[in-house]
């Protein structure tokens, strides 16, 4: 498989847990079984979220948690880990409050191999995308933190699209200042245009807002 | 002795054995009033037998009135008795024309006692005797007639008339057993009577040179009574055997019904094995695609596969179980086997609704005496009963609790105590009323069905509130193995006795 990462599966059915481990393991994937989610999260709370790239493969009736229980169990303690589940008869509001909170997909225990595959390709996928785009966004995050207060409050302004003698105006600073701190900020994130830096700004989540000292 | 009072004697005897058989079997089952009428009639019967004996041994004229007066009281019984039987036994009698019957011959038995020597003659002048079976008897010479005379006739002839109008409207009713009814009470009832009237008529008259009789025709009227009742034994037999396929009928429903409620649980109960067994076989397929497949791992994958077929067949062979139709099969059972095996059928349904069943298993507990296939309804019946009442509680007070422990007197008692909130005091009893239910999708019969089944194993299944607090707890009661043998042996004994 082409991916790569952890696939945790949980299920209380210790036979068809061993058959699930085998069939993924032979098909290349790295398997942990649990026989229920509490263990999953005992596990899990040994290490700092986020966890590395992986999916959880789990029945959706299990004493203790349930499959939704033990999804949202995971939502909460910030785990990000993407769910796909596995029924022996999957009734549709089950299937739907599954999908509402972001399952990848909802298969019978039966379902073919190549479904089940695919659905644990995509769920890893989207979990190494998760991963990917959180640590560009760490990244981001760490290189805005080094403007100055000063600095940050000109960004804001010309994220917004303000003219120089606007933001003078709306600061209270001369022109000529903006114009300095404009510049420290472009070599401070390394980018050359404005719009770049707009584009930067918005991908860190930053002043989505138009800033309130508005004139 | 002579052949009139061995006879007669005889009669009386057959008559009063009838009234015993037929008392009896009316203090057993005192709605059936047809049965006393019957006693009644025979006893009168056998009063009717003496007093004949009486006017046919008379000496004198007197002797003979006494006893011809006497003779009076046990025919009106006996004539009444009838009336009501075939009012009872063929249900079609007119209500008026009955008490018409009753007060007119009550009447005609007060003027008997203050008139001299009868309701209807005047005075008996003589006696004649006449050779009958072998010896000469005494018959009325002479009778002068009394001018209301015609009203104890008129009295007989409304009774003909009423048996023949009910054994008509019988008949008209139509359907095999009514008719054949209408035409054996009706047509043996009236056709005697209306013999031993214009038989007793001929005689009074002095057409007839004959002692007057009427037990003869009693005696077949009573035969005929105790036919037709005594079919109603037989026919009870039949219905009770009849009544016992339905039963067993009934509870198969109750079983499939049972098992309709579970489907969802068991094809998920079905799943584990069936995916289990398909996600070793792709493993062993991609094993395979190894140019060295690892040989070891193929075999302990090839030994899950068995083990999770033979779950699969088991699932199966259990739901199978459960709708055969069967009549009671009785072996010796161990019962905390037979709890674990429902609970596992259960197991599904009880995690998907976050119940947990506790199995408390009492070591060492004695095998009963019971039919596998239908205490596992009852118990399946009752388990579901209680995730049902627990619906509503706290996910995490969902506990229903299974036990088996031993009782006294060689019995086995098995609990089932569910954590809900139990039923008020005033209903608790209504549960087992057939189609008493509190379920929206309910029947209401899975209750009383399992009651049946336990009360044919020879114990008691109720329902009381859950020892100390909140719940309801069912309880039922099996005979030991050993216990049940014994009693089987006791009455085999019994029976080769008798």
């Amino acid at each position: 498989m082409s991916v790569s990462g952890l696939v945790y599966v949980v299920d209380d059915d210790p036979s068809f847990r061993t058959a699930v481990t085998r069939l993924l393991t032979a098909a290349g994937l790295s398997v942990q079984g649990y026989c229920s989610g509490d263990e999953l999260l005992a596990e899990l709370a040994g290490e700092e979220p986020p966890v590395g790239c992986g999916c959880v493969l789990a029945d959706l009736f299990m004493p203790g948690l349930d499959g939704l229980q033990l999804q949202q169990a995971c939502a909460d303690a910030g785990f990000e880990l993407p769910f796909v589940f596995l029924t022996g008869h999957g009734d549709v509001p089950s299937a739907v409050s599954a999908m509402q909170h972001g399952a990848v997909d909802f298969l019978d225990k039966c379902a073919p191999q190549q479904a089940l595959l695919a659905s644990l390709e995509r769920a890893l996928e989207r979990s190494e995308h998760t991963r990917l785009s959180r640590a560009r966004h760490a990244q981001l995050t760490r290189r805005f933190a080094a403007l100055t207060e000063r600095e940050r409050e000109v960004l804001e302004q010309v994220v917004h699209g303000r003219m120089n003698k606007q933001i003078a105006a709306a600061l209270g600073i001369h022109e000529r200042t903006v114009k300095l701190h404009r510049s420290a900020i472009t070599t401070k994130l390394g980018v050359r245009s404005v719009a770049e830096l707009t584009t930067l700004a918005r991908n860190a989540g930053l002043f989505a807002e138009p800033p309130s000292a508005c004139p | 002795m002579s052949l009139v009072t061995t006879l007669w004697s005889m009669q009386a005897a057959a008559a009063l054995t009838v009234a015993v058989l037929y008392g009896v079997v009316w203090s057993v089952d005192r709605r059936n009033l047809a049965n006393l009428t019957l006693c009644v009639v025979a006893v009168a019967m056998a009063f009717v037998a003496r007093a004949e004996v009486g006017m046919m041994h008379a000496a004198t004229v007197a002797e003979y009135g006494d006893w011809a007066r006497l003779c009076y009281l046990p025919v009106t019984v006996a004539l009444i008795g009838q009336v009501l039987f075939i009012h009872l036994f063929l249900g079609t009698g007119r209500r008026g024309l009955l008490w018409t019957i009753v007060g007119l011959r009550l009447l005609v038995l007060i003027g008997n006692f203050i008139t001299y020597p009868t309701f209807a003659w005047r005075a008996i002048i003589g006696l004649r005797h006449v050779p009958f079976l072998g010896e000469n008897v005494a018959v009325p010479g002479p009778l002068v007639l009394r001018s209301w005379h015609w009203l104890a006739f008129a009295t007989c002839l409304l009774i003909v008339i009423f048996v023949a109008d009910a054994a008509l409207r019988l008949w008209r009713q139509g359907g095999a057993e009514q008719r054949r009814r209408a035409l054996v009470a009706g047509g043996g009832v009236g056709l005697s009577l209306a013999a031993t009237m214009l038989y007793a008529q001929l005689v009074m008259m002095g057409s007839l040179q004959l002692p007057l009789l009427v037990s003869p025709s009693f005696l077949i009227t009573i035969l005929v009574m105790a036919v037709e009742l005594s079919r109603g034994f037989l026919l009870y037999r039949q219905t009770r055997q009849e009544l016992e396929e339905l039963r067993s009928e009934l509870a198969r429903a109750g079983r499939v019904t049972a098992l309709g409620q579970l489907a969802s649980a068991l094809a998920h109960e079905l799943s584990q094995p069936l995916g289990a067994i398909l996600r070793n076989a792709e493993a062993a397929e991609l094993h395979l695609n190894n140019p060295s497949p690892d040989l070891d791992e193929l075999r302990e994958i090839i030994a899950d596969i068995r083990k999770d077929d033979r779950r699969a067949g088991d699932v199966i062979e259990q739901m199978r179980a459960l709708i055969k139709r069967r009549t009671l099969q009785m072996h010796p059972l161990a019962l905390n086997e037979l709890v674990q095996d429902v609970v596992s059928l259960v197991h599904s349904d009880a995690v998907a609704r976050h119940v947990a069943i506790e199995c408390v298993a009492t070591p060492g507990l004695p095998l009963v005496s019971g039919d596998r296939v239908h205490l596992s309804q009852v118990l399946l019946n009752l388990i579901m009963n209680g995730m049902d009442a627990i619906q509503t509680s706290p996910a995490n007070n969902r506990r229903v609790v299974v036990e088996a422990r031993p009782r006294e007197h060689g019995q086995v008692e098995v609990a089932v105590t569910d954590s809900g909130p139990g039923v008020s005091a005033a209903i608790i009893n209504k549960v087992f009323d057939p189609f008493y239910t509190t379920k929206s999708g309910g029947l209401g019969m899975g209750l009383p069905i399992s009651r049946t089944i336990i009360e044919a194993h020879g114990g008691r299944l109720w329902a009381e509130q859950a020892p100390g607090g909140r719940g309801l707890t069912f309880r039922f009661t099996l005979f030991q193995a050993e216990t049940a043998l014994r009693t089987q042996e006791i009455f085999q004994a019994q029976g080769a006795v008798s």
